[in-house]
């Protein structure tokens, strides 16, 4: 083997590595989806003053069920791990902690601060000021979806600025640019953009990726 | 003066393994074997001789009841590819 033939055959075994990952894009359309039906339901629930029912955001948790089979599925393919994808597992793993630490911050702190008033004695109330009326004020997490913005931004702009890909670096900015929007906002109006995040952010990039990983299906045949 | 080339790494199916590991954090026999277009028992083999160089790791497990063998780069065989890369470049060079 000539040293031209060396360099050749390394150059071809490094681009058919390379070429050997595609991302299908399933979880981001996945997510995109629940995310951008839960934001956008929850918005015109609250604007035209009607309900459906029951809690539209539990569809983000019931994604969930088709994530786990989509990663088996993926784990049982994958014939290679590549940098990349390793980069990728660990910033969407931690994420998906982050994500569900801030679920939980949201679910008990209100209780636990309406404990910790009660422990000293006080009450927080409310009063309506047109019809007088005076209640106990129900403690909640301000504008919530306000920091669910801000942690969207962040797998997505990591992962776009990590491999290059300007669909999901779009989708990071806008998250960011949502969030400082949603902080003059009423809170009606971060459901919607919650949902515009999910669109941009993912469920798009995850079209683009799918698009890709078919075109490229198509060539290797 | 110019260096002679790694033997274990001159040669074209342990060099076309050497390359396809060190682009991945690891990989399967059957991935080598589609991105060489080698058999299984030249692969095999050629995978051996890099092991007992200590550049390459082999890991064998059960993936759904069938034999799994997962390979892996070395920091030794990193270096080596490196070392090979450079003295290539060498004989290269106008």
């Amino acid at each position: 083997m000539s040293e031209q033939e060396s360099l050749a055959l390394i150059t071809s075994m490094i681009q058919k590595a390379k070429g050997s990952f595609h991302d299908r894009g399933t979880s981001a359309i996945l997510w995109g989806s629940a995310i951008g039906i839960a934001g956008i339901t929850g918005f015109l629930q609250a604007y035209f003053k009607f309900s459906i029912g029951f809690d539209i955001w539990l569809i983000v948790l019931v994604a969930i069920i088709p994530q786990i089979a989509i990663t088996i599925r993926e784990r049982k393919e994958r014939s290679a791990l590549s940098h990349e994808k390793q980069l990728r597992n660990a910033i969407w793993t931690v994420y998906g902690i982050s994500l569900l630490a801030l679920m939980i911050y949201s679910a008990l702190v209100p209780g636990v601060t309406e404990n910790t008033f009660q422990q000293k004695g006080v009450e927080i109330l409310q009063k309506n000021i047109t019809t007088g009326e005076i209640k106990l004020y129900q403690q909640f997490v301000l504008s919530q979806l306000s920091l669910y913005l801000i942690l969207f931004g962040i797998p997505t702009l990591t992962t776009g600025i990590g491999t290059a890909f300007k669909p999901m670096i779009i989708g990071g900015i806008v998250c960011y640019i949502l969030f400082v929007i949603s902080c003059f906002t009423p809170f009606m109006w971060d459901s919607l953009m919650a949902g515009i995040a999910g669109i941009i952010n993912w469920l798009i990039p995850g079209i683009i990726l799918r698009n890709r990983y078919q075109k490229s299906k198509i060539a290797d045949v | 003066m110019f260096k002679d080339l790694d033997p274990i790494l001159h040669s074209q199916l342990r060099l076309a393994i050497v390359s396809l590991l060190i682009s991945v954090k690891q990989a399967e026999f059957t991935f080598l074997k589609e991105k060489t277009n080698a058999t299984a028992g030249n692969l095999s083999v050629q995978i051996n001789k890099l092991k007992d160089a200590g550049y390459v790791e082999v890991n064998k497990q059960f993936k759904d009841n069938y034999p799994q063998t997962i390979c892996k780069i070395t920091p030794a065989g990193i270096k080596a590819f490196d070392d090979y890369v450079k003295n290539l470049q060498q004989y290269l060079k106008p």
